[in-house]
């Protein structure tokens, strides 16, 4: 049966290194591989979640897919179009359609901008309204994210780490985009706050029919958003599938282990967790074969020689693992 | 049971351009022989404020103001600064969040470790070096020989978390207070960190208040566990009465807040709203009258803002103290 919706968002290949130098001016002595080899597709609507630890190259795909950092090699096809052919004109006006939300709230809104200057930026930059229609708009924004529109003339400083990241939200909302990348969201916020934003997130979807890459270290937090998770271990995704089949009944010892990490928070629930042995490997020279066997409890001898690659195992999900 | 460590109303303010913070304010609690305090909260609730005024580290503008501090039956509050640095790092010890910027990145962890035995018993260099090889043994460093030479930045970020608690633990401390120990590592090396804590308490009978944002951590390792909300304890109890039968709106709100896992097993996709707490932290210089929580509470009544609101046992055992007049 052909596909009848293409995918929004569809990475195939998709990889990124960084080149370490030796000296100040030296040669390239390595690379990172952040990221290496994955693909996957985002259907319109849909939340797709990237889940792992620091350093596992979540963060370098997020920018990698809106172009923030050029790829080495691959394919990102986005909204019907090749986002790697598109000139740096084109570029510019097809990021209207594709946004990001970062997550330090303070890093990522400039101090000596006024909230109506931050949330009208993006009209400034694509030439949008001006003047009172501006304003209008900002103040309909600071209005769908939560705020009161009398606060366009404050300051940063004088928001809570929450409302400076409603402030983010509405910056990102401003152009109408139909991807928006969120990097780690609510990461920085308190328990009690971080709730608001992700049921204010799951609402401006509904309302607006936004898609989101949701990237996020925290798994509870992945799994209550997303209606898909990919699972990154050092810049490989190592299993995909929906939020039921990655949350209840992980295939990948990686995933599994992750899973079991996770502190509950009930103290009946206190487990028999599998605990992984070991530190997560460099990068920069990540283990032959399966960049997971170094730590992984059911490694066989095939796993150090050679790389599982990431397929089928059942309707709707992939894994990487040759003992699956 | 004995108690080890007995916190008494304690106070502890900062005393600022704009106004006095109470930080810490009419704080209370104890730790028995090898057992865990779970101090919970969200960031500026005032726990770490209390770990710190324990161990006398604060400075102006903040003072600690009123209390006692009873460690083993002594009091801890008369103590000249002389006499309290012999118990600070030997009988109290801490391990912080970011153990990076903890340790001298110019110095060996061993020489750190060492450097603790040096300062507080009269041992010679190579006995304290051989001591703090065995403390990096009992925290289960491979190699710790070896790794005994290297410096900091050599080191993973579990392994110089590890350096942190062997370094807490060299000199056989009555009380480790661990401020956020796991919160900047990764969630598989944080599970590595916690089963260490517990086996080493278990080990040596170690009494240890575990301070951390998140309910999961306490909810691991804590016997006890207190709520803390702008600078005050809202519920204290047994860690099953508090997690499964909270009874002040706030740990409760706080419990329905977390994303559980498991979340897409029964709703499957469409996993509808978190509970959320409106509004925010309270500003600590304005705090309004009464119960802190009440802006944000949905049991609010006039009573709550009329005076302030006691600590009191709810339950017959008297094991669960709340401070709320619907609880």
């Amino acid at each position: 049966m052909p596909d009848v919706t293409e995918p929004l968002l569809s990475v195939q290949h998709l990889k990124k290194y960084f080149p370490i130098h030796r000296g100040v001016f030296g040669s390239v002595a390595a690379h990172v591989k952040a990221v290496d080899d994955i693909s996957f597709t985002i259907n319109k609507g849909e939340t797709f979640g990237l889940v792992g630890e620091s350093g596992c190259g979540k963060t370098t795909a997020g920018r990698v897919v809106l172009r923030l950092l050029e790829p080495d090699s691959g394919t990102i096809r986005f909204d019907g179009v090749d986002l790697l052919s598109l000139g740096k004109h084109d570029l510019r006006r097809k990021r209207r359609d594709m946004q990001i939300i970062f997550q330090d709230p303070y890093a990522s809104l400039n101090p000596r901008m006024t909230i109506r200057t931050i949330v009208g930026e993006p009209f400034a930059i694509h030439g949008i309204a001006s003047g009172s229609e501006r304003d209008d708009r900002v103040a309909d924004l600071l209005k769908t994210v939560g705020l009161d529109s009398s606060v366009m003339n404050r300051y940063p400083h004088e928001f809570s780490g929450g409302q400076r990241q409603r402030i983010g939200i509405a910056r990102a909302l401003a152009l109408k985009p139909k991807l928006i990348v969120a990097d780690e969201p609510v990461s920085a916020l308190d328990v009690s706050i971080q709730a608001q934003i992700i049921n204010l997130l799951a609402d401006l979807q509904q309302q607006f029919g936004l898609t989101y890459l949701f990237i996020s270290h925290a798994i509870p937090v992945i799994e209550h958003i997303s209606t898909r998770i990919g699972v990154m271990y050092l810049g490989k995704l190592v299993e995909v599938g929906t939020s039921r089949q990655i949350c209840s009944a992980p295939k990948h010892p990686y995933t599994q282990a992750l899973l079991s990490a996770v502190p509950i928070p009930d103290p009946a629930a206190r487990k028999q967790r599998v605990v992984l042995r070991g530190d997560v490997p460099t990068p920069i020279n990540p283990p032959p074969g399966c960049r997971f066997h170094t730590r992984c409890p059911i490694a066989v001898d095939r796993c150090k020689i050679e790389e599982p690659p990431l397929r089928q195992i059942e309707d709707g999900r992939d894994a990487a693992c040759h003992e699956i | 049971m004995t108690d080890v460590l007995e916190v008494k109303n304690l106070k502890t303010y900062f005393f600022t351009d704009e106004g006095i913070v109470k930080a810490v304010d009419d704080v209370s609690f104890s730790v028995a022989k090898g057992k865990t305090l779970g101090l919970v909260g969200e960031s500026g609730c005032g726990k770490s404020v209390t770990a710190m005024s324990i161990s006398r580290l604060i400075s102006p503008p903040g003072r600690m103001v009123g209390g006692q501090i009873l460690l083993n039956g002594r009091d801890l509050v008369p103590l000249s600064e002389r006499e309290m640095r012999q118990v600070r790092g030997a009988q109290i010890s801490m391990i912080f969040q970011e153990p990076m910027t903890a340790l001298n990145p110019v110095l060996t962890v061993g020489y750190q470790i060492a450097e603790a035995v040096l300062a507080h018993e009269k041992v010679s260099k190579k006995e304290a070096w051989s001591r703090a090889v065995d403390a990096m043994k009992a925290v289960a460093i491979p190699d710790p020989e070896k790794r005994a030479k290297d410096y900091p930045h050599q080191l993973s970020g579990g392994m110089r978390q590890r350096i942190m608690i062997a370094m807490a633990l060299v000199c056989n401390p009555a009380i480790v207070i661990a401020d956020e120990p796991t919160t900047a590592l990764d969630v598989t090396i944080q599970a590595q960190i916690l089963e260490l804590l517990d086996s080493l308490r278990e080990r040596y009978h170690l009494s240890l208040i575990l301070i951390s944002h998140d309910l999961g951590v306490i909810a691991e390792v804590a016997e006890t566990v207190a709520v803390m909300y702008a600078g005050k304890i809202v519920e204290i109890g047994p860690a099953m009465n508090v997690f499964h039968n909270p009874k002040h709106p706030y740990t409760e709100g706080l419990l329905r807040s977390v994303p559980r896992l498991g979340s897409s097993a029964n709703a499957g996709e469409a996993k509808g709203r978190l509970y959320a707490i409106e509004g925010s932290v309270p500003n600590l210089l304005h705090l309004p009258n009464g119960c802190s929580f009440a802006p944000r509470c949905y049991k609010k009544t006039v009573e709550c803002t009329l005076s302030e609101i006691p600590l009191e046992a709810v339950d017959e055992g008297h094991l669960t103290e709340v401070r709320c007049i619907h609880a």
